[in-house]
């Protein structure tokens, strides 16, 4: 587990529920290590934002992208090279607010990526401000009245824009988590799973823990889980939704791999000759 | 002065197939061995509006079209009333006198012969081919097979209409024009093909594409080419997925592509300054449409060259050329993929309307285009940002067994994000080595294109405007020395030292003369006058070699 790790300096708060995080995708790798995903082919990518420290902790090849733009790398990274297996962390803002186009199309491509948000409900790094999570009548600099806004609802919003497997899951249950992201990267398709992450400047872990709850039974339908998704309340954690449908980079070009199949220079040019002949 | 040239007009309605008319015209025109130009000037709409085709050719090189048509054929009254003054001396105007009557033309009654047929609105453009046919001395037999070819839908309709056509304008004209048959067929392709084809041969493996004229097109011919060539084409949901996109997939090694004019351009730049630190090997299509804002969507400008130079907040390398012809496009797009990812930087191949949807005949020798090749990392201990004399660090690609780490914020030489002082100095210094190492390399290169000629002046020029220049030049017979950069970062200034003092003038389509500013502060010239067109079309080589004329004397 420990070779996971960078060694670089870890600033997030003592008690972050970042830390919860970063252990839970140490102990899956080698869990999907068995089950055959080789770690090589595990890539990552992070936005801006507490959250995103993260790529420079866990020692695994990608990109630490731009705030609200790393989905976009990360279905990139897919369609260029389908071999790779890409788990995309995301801050609630990052993935909700400047980069919410990027993960609706992403869950409405149904791209064979890994989404992880983590749900702190705040803009922790910047001081404290209310995000797209954020209850309605946050206190923050940008909202000294309190927030004017209701938050979104992740789980009904992914499973509308057509995610294929949306998960909730706490980062102070590290076995539950741990799982939930073995099955969302084992899963063919878009993944998405919210992680309840107390900020420990803006929240307390007790209030959290006092609230989590189970979700029962994994709905079996698309309706029964909007149904679940619009009924249970946000620290219902669980499997929401997970249906099968076909993923983007195999509608555009089937088993191809632009990058382990390319196409030679020699044949390229020959097609490019008949291309001109026929001009 | 150009009676070398025939230059075909049509003119009508969106969706009466003008374009289509004037394509099926530099065919016939290519297939008798001719060199073609053919600009088509079309409106932001579906149906209605003007649109008209002009294409000119001749029995030697030509890289414009003309203003000035011999024949021009208006399928409506605006087409009649726009191209009044577009005829040739000796031309003819031939107009559909179910719209109106005049006294100067040839009426024929296009939409009543039409009207006899299911298919009305789309039998103008088999009666401009017809009419074109009869003109310039072709049998019948000849034209049907033309027909035959090119409008397979409803083949015998077509043909009784061409046929009906080509006898009424017969008697009057039949025969008028006689073009001299040349030397062999050549392929005739707009800029966007030349550019698609380039980056193909150069080694495009993924495209990106949010659809924006003048670009659109890249993106289209690309999507049709994907399964041929093994590439992945995407139309993502905006430019900021298209250049972050494009940006993961170089991550992999895939050489990426993607293409947009002003407006998306603005919206890439920020992922264009993630290229700039994560030194992202990406090559951005920026073909400029008159700006700003939305402008003029489906006409012509240069007036995004400052924007291109100094696109993306921070300190990094972009590179940034233009092509001067349809044919160079092509192996200046293979030239600047194989650049980036040499460099490891992101480019922009800066282009126009004009030149990315205007088509002509090429000749291409596709062995002589690059192939895009990074320096690799062979072996010991893999440090993504290593420091080096040239400021290249060697690529490496996952899968791999190593930790590849591209990131956003400054960082160390694995990756690692940083906010010390020394570290963030050192990183600066290593990006800017290879501006250097670039100029070394360009410096053996031929980036400026030079024609030496014998008067005391020398016009500048860049991009599609080249073009322009050096018809205007010969149809007015003129002979001054003209100088091209095809690059513009970095400006090859040790190219244009021997230029600096003397008497030089500019042409661009620019109203503020971006690149006469350019010219003069990076160049250090001395630039006499500038030439400027900011109408949205092109220059007209006739009216633009009265001007040369002028400032010249």
């Amino acid at each position: 587990m420990e070779d996971l790790k960078t060694g670089a300096e870890i600033t997030w708060c003592p008690g972050c529920g970042n830390f919860g995080i970063f252990t839970a995708i140490r102990n899956a790798i080698p869990i999907l290590e068995e089950k055959g995903i080789k770690r090589e082919n595990v890539v990552i990518t992070a936005g801006i934002g507490c959250h995103a420290k993260i790529f420079d902790y866990l020692n695994l090849s990608g990109i630490y992208g731009l705030h609200g733009r790393n989905c976009s790398n990360s279905e990139g990274i897919k369609i260029a090279n389908p071999d790779l297996k890409v788990i995309n962390f995301s801050g609630d803002a990052n993935g909700l607010a400047e980069g919410l186009t990027h993960t609706m199309f992403a869950a409405k491509r149904n791209q064979d990526i890994t989404f992880i948000l983590h749900n702190n409900s705040v803009y922790a790094l910047t001081t404290g401000q209310f995000s797209p999570l954020a209850e309605k009548g946050w206190k923050g600099p940008s909202t000294p009245r309190g927030s004017y806004e209701e938050p979104f609802n992740p789980m009904s919003l992914m499973i509308e824009a057509g995610a294929t497997f949306v998960a909730r899951s706490f980062a102070g249950d590290i076995k539950h988590l741990t799982d939930i992201m073995v099955q969302g990267v084992e899963h063919e398709g878009f993944s998405f799973i919210e992680v309840l992450q107390p900020a420990v400047p803006y929240h307390k872990w007790a209030e959290y823990r006092e609230r989590v709850e189970y979700l029962e039974k994994e709905p079996e339908t698309y309706f029964e889980a909007i149904k679940a998704a619009k009924e249970k309340h946000k620290f219902t954690i669980g499997v929401f939704y997970r249906t099968t449908r076909p993923v983007y980079h195999k509608e555009l070009y089937d088993d191809h791999n632009p990058v382990t199949q390319k196409i030679s220079r020699e044949i390229r040019l020959d097609k490019i000759r008949k291309f001109l002949s026929d001009k | 002065m150009n009676n070398d040239v025939f230059t075909f007009l049509v003119g009508g309605k969106a969706g009466e197939g003008v374009k289509k008319a004037g394509s099926v015209a530099s065919h016939i025109f290519s297939s008798m061995g001719r060199h073609v130009f053919q600009m088509d000037d079309y409106m932001s709409l579906i149906r209605g509006g003007h649109n008209f085709s002009v294409i000119s050719t001749a029995h030697r090189w030509i890289s414009s079209h003309y203003m000035k048509a011999n024949l021009v054929v208006n399928f409506d009254k605006r087409s009649c009333e726009t191209h009044v003054n577009d005829i040739a001396e000796n031309g003819i105007m031939i107009f559909n006198s179910d719209e109106q009557e005049l006294e100067n033309g040839i009426g024929i009654p296009l939409t009543s012969e039409a009207e006899k047929y299911p298919m009305k609105n789309l039998m103008f453009g088999v009666g401009a081919v017809a009419i074109l046919a009869a003109t310039i001395g072709f049998e019948k037999e000849e034209m049907n097979q033309i027909i035959k070819d090119e409008y397979p839908r409803g083949i015998e309709n077509n043909i009784e209409f061409a046929s009906t056509i080509y006898d009424i304008v017969y008697p009057d004209c039949g025969n008028k024009f006689f073009l001299e048959k040349g030397d062999r067929e050549r392929p005739i392709i707009t800029g966007n093909e030349a550019i698609s084809l380039g980056a193909i041969a150069g080694g495009l493996d993924v495209y990106y594409g949010y659809p924006m004229t003048p670009a659109s097109t890249i993106l289209h011919t690309l999507a049709r080419e994907a399964e041929n060539f093994g590439l992945a084409v995407v139309h993502a949901e905006s430019e900021i997925a298209v250049i972050n996109m494009a940006i993961g997939s170089a991550f992999t090694g895939a050489r990426a592509m993607v293409g947009t004019s002003g407006g998306g351009f603005a919206l890439m730049t920020e992922g264009l300054s993630l290229a700039g630190i994560t030194e992202a090997p990406v090559l951005i299509i920026l073909s400029q449409r008159p700006g700003p804002a939305t402008g003029v969507p489906t006409y012509t400008e240069q007036a995004d060259l400052a924007f291109a130079l100094s696109a993306g907040h921070g300190d990094f390398l972009r590179i940034v050329a233009s092509p001067t012809t349809v044919r160079e496009a092509y192996y200046l797009t293979a030239e600047m993929l194989d650049l980036v990812w040499k460099f490891q930087t992101p480019g922009i191949l800066l282009t126009e309307k004009h030149l990315s949807e205007s088509s002509m005949t090429v000749e291409i020798d596709l062995e002589k285009s690059k192939w895009a090749e990074p320096k690799m990392y062979k072996d010991g201990n893999y440090k993504r940002y290593q420091d080096k004399d040239d400021g290249i660090s060697p690529m490496l690609f996952p899968p791999s067994k190593k930790i590849i780490k591209w990131n956003s914020y400054e960082h160390d030489e694995l990756g690692i994000t940083t906010e010390d002082a020394k570290k963030i100095s050192f990183m600066h210094d290593k990006r800017n080595k290879k501006l250097e190492t670039l100029i070394d390399y360009l410096k053996e290169q031929q980036i400026v294109k030079i024609i030496r000629g014998e008067n005391n002046s020398n016009i500048f020029t860049y991009g599609s405007t080249y073009m322009s220049v050096l018809e205007a030049l010969r149809c007015g017979s003129l002979n001054p020395t003209t100088v091209a950069p095809i690059y513009l970062n970095p400006l090859p200034i040790w190219e244009l030292k021997e230029f600096k003092n003397q008497d030089n003038i500019v042409i661009e389509q620019s109203s503020t003369g971006q690149f006469t500013k350019l010219l003069k502060e990076k160049a250090g010239l001395n630039v006499r006058n500038t030439i400027k067109k900011y109408d949205g079309r092109p220059f007209d080589p006739l009216e633009l070699s009265m001007k040369i004329k002028e400032v010249l004397e």
